[in-house]
């Protein structure tokens, strides 16, 4: 279990990232007008006549939160490239596990905010009513994200030392996208479609279930990668 | 920081990248208190040596004993570019789990940089960087110190700086580690030299002169002997 | 014996098992053919059967395998481990395309449609793509040890997903069933069929096995040359 110093220092690592961030906001103002254009494509892409907006929403929300999310998933470790920052965190009695939990968060909060501010866009061009499944929809982003930025934060560690991380990232998380992505979407179907909650409860559990396993697994194995 | 094992020792060291053994067979241990300078072409292994020594790259054959973390300054700023010099100092500080408030205000001032504490360090100059990089190096007052070509670029004030915290530190007990081409100011305070030829420490011993162009015959010898 | 002479031994043995599997491969192909009977509801389409099963079985045994070594290297860290782990990859690649391949071409003329988004066949997809993808990664680095470590964490991560990947297939499947008479699988097979389909997946094992030794092989060939020399040094 981790320590406190561990949390203090997944803490620090965190704030750091987020502060980099902000004073150089690129990537969140990338991932943001993609996240738009996305949602926007995929509400044309369709025969308004014959595919009602319900049907296609779901979907549409969720590739545009995990795409936007991999937009951003890489700058966390390729920060730490410049200049070796990375050697110098070695240096330090920081453990694996509260650099990897330093990140993993850092990567939440950006994947967060990316969220929370296409979610009203979302409600806007989808036209769907939300304030009545709203915690709960809340609760499945927050699940679904978990899982999919466990595995997104551990994946790039690695690509990050090839050339072409950009690429590399999606090739390799795409396959671990199935399983949260689709118990996001057949949840959120029938949040906006306000059907009752003991339908949730199965993929809820998977949702569960996922997050348990990949955060721990990848917090196991992030120590084995920080080797020259 | 006072102990008498020696903060770090490899025996046998041999360190391969691809089809290239970068380091053959090297053993040394560091004394407390004393400044061992490396000398070597560009080439001849001492960066490896150092990283491996800090603990930044597994030995392929041999083996490393160290005490304690040392502090390293590098190639590499290993440093923040969009922060400030107090924000980087303070950020490692938590890592390193560094109690005292006072020791970043303490050490920006040691090293000349109280002026630009708070400016980001992305605007910084070659010598400001080197000087706040040994000032994250010394964060936890380290047992050993291991420095990368430290005098690379810096002008006269700042290597003054930098000369005038490694004599600090060996008067304090304290192990130092540096390597360097450009060895004619740090041949002042070095206690023992080490010569590296192509991967091997051809010879490691305590200074017979203070000379140069001495040492640079010495060196030469080495290398052809080899 | 040298490294270099174990693995030449490794591989002319891997040859002698493949050839002998591929003999029986063609003795299964004719028995199928010409002996098995044809199958009453699905026609002589069906006979793809005997190499779309095995060939989904030996990639998913390639995987399996793939998985599994790659939980050794991360706690034994022997590199002959992450040899045999790659070329698990490699072969199983094959073998997945085979599969892939083939489920269409039965599929058609069996199903009507191309391709079938059920459990089986959805994670056998996946297994190809994590198995290109492990394999673009081990592309993209260079150094060997780095190579090796990071390829296992994948291989690990690749391991745990696949089950979750099948359950999820299948839960959606559930809710949203596909008007599709014959199930891509083997329910209960009369006696004679039952024999053709045991001994193509035997066969198929055998051709895995054997690919796997020459595959291992030169892996070590080649990462000797990498070495440059492998036993001289420091």
């Amino acid at each position: 279990m981790p320590g406190s110093r561990t949390v203090a220092i997944a803490w620090a690592v965190a704030a750091k990232d987020l502060a980099i961030e902000w004073r150089t906001k690129t990537a969140l103002l990338a991932s943001l007008v993609f996240a738009v254009l996305v949602l926007a494509i995929l509400f044309f892409a369709r025969d308004a006549t014959a595919v009602p907006t319900l049907d296609v929403a779901p979907g549409a929300l969720w590739v545009t939160f995990s795409f936007a999310a991999m937009l951003g998933l890489n700058r966390a470790f390729l920060l730490e490239r410049e200049n070796h920052a990375l050697d110098g965190i070695r240096l330090t009695p920081a453990s694996p596990t509260a650099l990897f939990l330093g990140k993993m968060l850092g990567n939440l909060v950006f994947v967060g905010v990316v969220e929370l501010v296409s979610l009203p866009l979302f409600v806007l061009f989808y036209d769907v009513a939300i304030w009545q499944g709203l915690p709960v929809l809340l609760l499945v982003m927050a699940l679904a994200t978990v899982g999919f930025v466990a595995v997104g934060t551990l994946l790039s560690a690695m690509v990050v030392r090839t050339r072409f991380s950009e690429v590399m990232l999606p090739v390799l998380l795409l396959p671990f996208l199935l399983p949260p992505v689709v118990s996001a979407v057949q949840l959120t179907w029938r949040i906006l479609a306000a059907r009752p909650l003991a339908e949730l409860s199965g993929w809820l559990s998977m949702l569960a279930a996922f997050d348990v396993i990949f955060v721990v697994l990848s917090v196991l194995l992030f120590e084995a990668i920080l080797i020259e | 920081m006072q102990s008498a094992d020696p903060p770090v020792a490899v025996r046998g060291l041999s360190r391969r990248y691809g089809g290239r053994w970068v380091l053959r067979d090297v053993s040394l241990s560091v004394a407390p208190g004393e400044v061992m300078l490396l000398v070597g072409h560009n080439g001849a292994g001492k960066t490896t040596l150092l990283r491996v020594l800090a603990g930044l790259v597994r030995p392929t054959r041999g083996e490393v004993v160290r005490c304690a973390p040392p502090g390293v300054v590098a190639h590499h700023s290993m440093l923040y570019d969009a922060l400030t010099a107090r924000e980087n100092l303070a950020f490692f500080a938590r890592l390193h789990g560094v109690a005292d408030r006072g020791r970043v205000p303490h050490l920006l001032d040691r090293l000349g940089l109280a002026a630009v504490a708070d400016q980001r360090i992305a605007t910084f100059s070659r010598g400001m960087l080197q000087r706040l990089a040994i000032a994250r190096a010394l964060l936890d007052d380290p047992a050993l110190l291991l420095l990368d070509e430290p005098l690379n670029g810096l002008d006269e004030a700042a290597t003054d700086i930098v000369l005038n915290v490694l004599e600090e530190r060996r008067v304090r007990g304290g192990a130092v580690v540096v390597a360097s081409h450009q060895f004619a100011e740090l041949v002042a305070l070095a206690t023992r030299i080490g010569y590296l030829v192509a991967g091997r420490l051809a010879a490691l011993e305590p200074l017979a002169t203070r000379n140069a162009g001495q040492i640079l015959e010495r060196y030469r010898a080495l290398a052809r002997a080899g | 014996m040298t490294r270099l002479e174990r693995a030449r031994r490794t591989a002319r043995r891997g040859t002698i098992l493949t050839a002998v599997a591929l003999a029986g491969l063609a003795a299964v192909y004719v028995r199928a053919l010409a002996f098995t009977p044809i199958e009453r509801f699905q026609g002589p389409a069906q006979k793809i059967f005997y190499v779309h099963a095995p060939a989904a079985w030996a990639a998913l045994l390639a995987f399996t395998i793939t998985g599994v070594l790659s939980v050794l290297y991360l706690l034994l860290r022997d590199r002959r481990l992450d040899v045999v782990a790659a070329s698990s990859a490699e072969v199983g690649v094959a073998f997945s395309v085979v599969m892939l391949t083939t489920g269409p071409i039965w599929g058609k003329p069996i199903w009507g449609t191309w391709w079938t988004w059920d459990a089986r066949l959805t994670s056998t997809l996946f297994i190809f793509l994590l198995f290109t993808g492990y394999l673009v990664l081990r592309g993209a680095l260079g150094d060997r040890e780095v190579r090796a470590t990071y390829s296992a964490v994948l291989g690990v991560l690749a391991l745990v997903l696949v089950p979750f990947i099948h359950v999820t297939v299948y839960w959606f499947r559930t809710l949203h069933p596909e008007p599709i008479v014959a199930k891509p699988g083997a329910p209960s097979l009369p006696g004679v069929m039952l024999v053709t389909l045991l001994s193509s997946l035997a066969v198929f094992t055998l051709l895995y096995v054997g690919f796997i030794m020459q595959r291992y092989a030169l892996g070590v060939v080649r990462e000797a040359r990498e070495e440059g020399d492998l036993d001289a040094g420091a």
